[in-house]
């Protein structure tokens, strides 16, 4: 199997764990801090972005309070935290140029990197690997979500 | 760079109606923009605004027609993000509507209310 399936054309790479309502993923990485971004779906339903504000580092989130706030020409919204703990970096890149999450919303797009409060019980809460991709199966055919369109240069 | 504006309240008041079908969309992706930044929005719908709100109007606006999005779409995001939205009483009377009329979820309030929401907001934009 692919380390990066596909549901309708938008690509869920096996390692992350993901909050399959609200739309995010979460990389763990071997300091103890997370990533944390959009996942291509969301990328995807919101079109080009225009902006992208991450809050600043030192901000203390809880679980479900914005990381940041996205907008493009047809919907703006928060990016909801899915772990509790201390925004330790954020993507400045993302300050100039919102649409990276669009072209790489796994990689160079990653929104911030947190020191979680309580990563074992809350990526427990998450979706990851082949569970990830059957969960977002249902909610997609469930909700009829439309298929994901990538722009040229995409790297999933 | 600006303070977090987390728990700030903005009043967004809206005069627009129907008849002005591009004067409908921004206002409430003013107000969802704001809630995505933690702040705590209410929509006063007033004047020609209350028109939007009569159930099954908002659906037959579009603005975009290459997109699905209505302004049914647009008040349902603005509910989905938590912004309040309220209508003002005396208007109704005026459009001949009722709470039967307006669609689930609105508040109807009288016009102290407006006074108290304007004095109680850290801004107010009217459109």
């Amino acid at each position: 199997m692919s380390d990066h399936p596909e549901v309708r054309g938008c690509f869920l790479p096996l390692h992350l764990h993901y909050n399959v309502h609200e739309n995010t993923w979460v990389e763990v990485n071997d300091d103890g801090t997370v990533t944390i971004g959009m996942t291509d779906i969301a990328q995807n339903l919101a079109g080009p972005l225009l902006h992208a504000k991450p809050k600043k580092v030192g901000a203390v989130r809880k679980k479900g309070k914005p990381l940041a706030t996205v907008e493009s020409s047809k919907w703006v919204g928060p990016v909801k935290s899915p772990m509790t703990g201390e925004i330790v970096a954020v993507n400045e890149a993302l300050l100039s140029d919102a649409t990276i999450i669009n072209r790489s919303p796994y990689k160079a797009g990653w929104i911030v990197k947190m020191k979680p409060e309580n990563a074992d019980t809350e990526l427990a809460e998450l979706h990851t690997g082949q569970a990830a991709v059957d969960a977002y199966k249902t909610r997609i055919e469930a909700e009829d979500i439309k298929a994901c369109e990538h722009v040229e240069g995409f790297e999933a | 760079m600006m303070d977090d504006p987390e728990g700030k309240k903005i009043l967004v008041i809206q005069t627009h109606g129907i008849e002005t079908p591009r004067r409908t969309y921004s206002p409430l992706f003013y107000a969802m923009a704001a809630a995505a930044m933690e702040m705590d929005v209410t929509v006063w719908f007033t004047m020609d605004g209350t028109s939007q709100l009569k159930k099954g109007v908002a659906e037959t606006i579009q603005l975009d027609t290459t997109s699905d999005v209505t302004l049914k779409t647009m008040l349902e995001q603005t509910q989905d993000a938590e912004v309040k939205l309220r209508v003002c009483q005396q208007s109704l009377a005026l459009f001949d509507m009722t709470l039967e009329d307006v669609i689930d979820g609105v508040e109807i309030l009288g016009a102290t209310s407006i006074i108290d929401l304007a004095l109680d907001a850290d801004h107010t934009m009217y459109f």
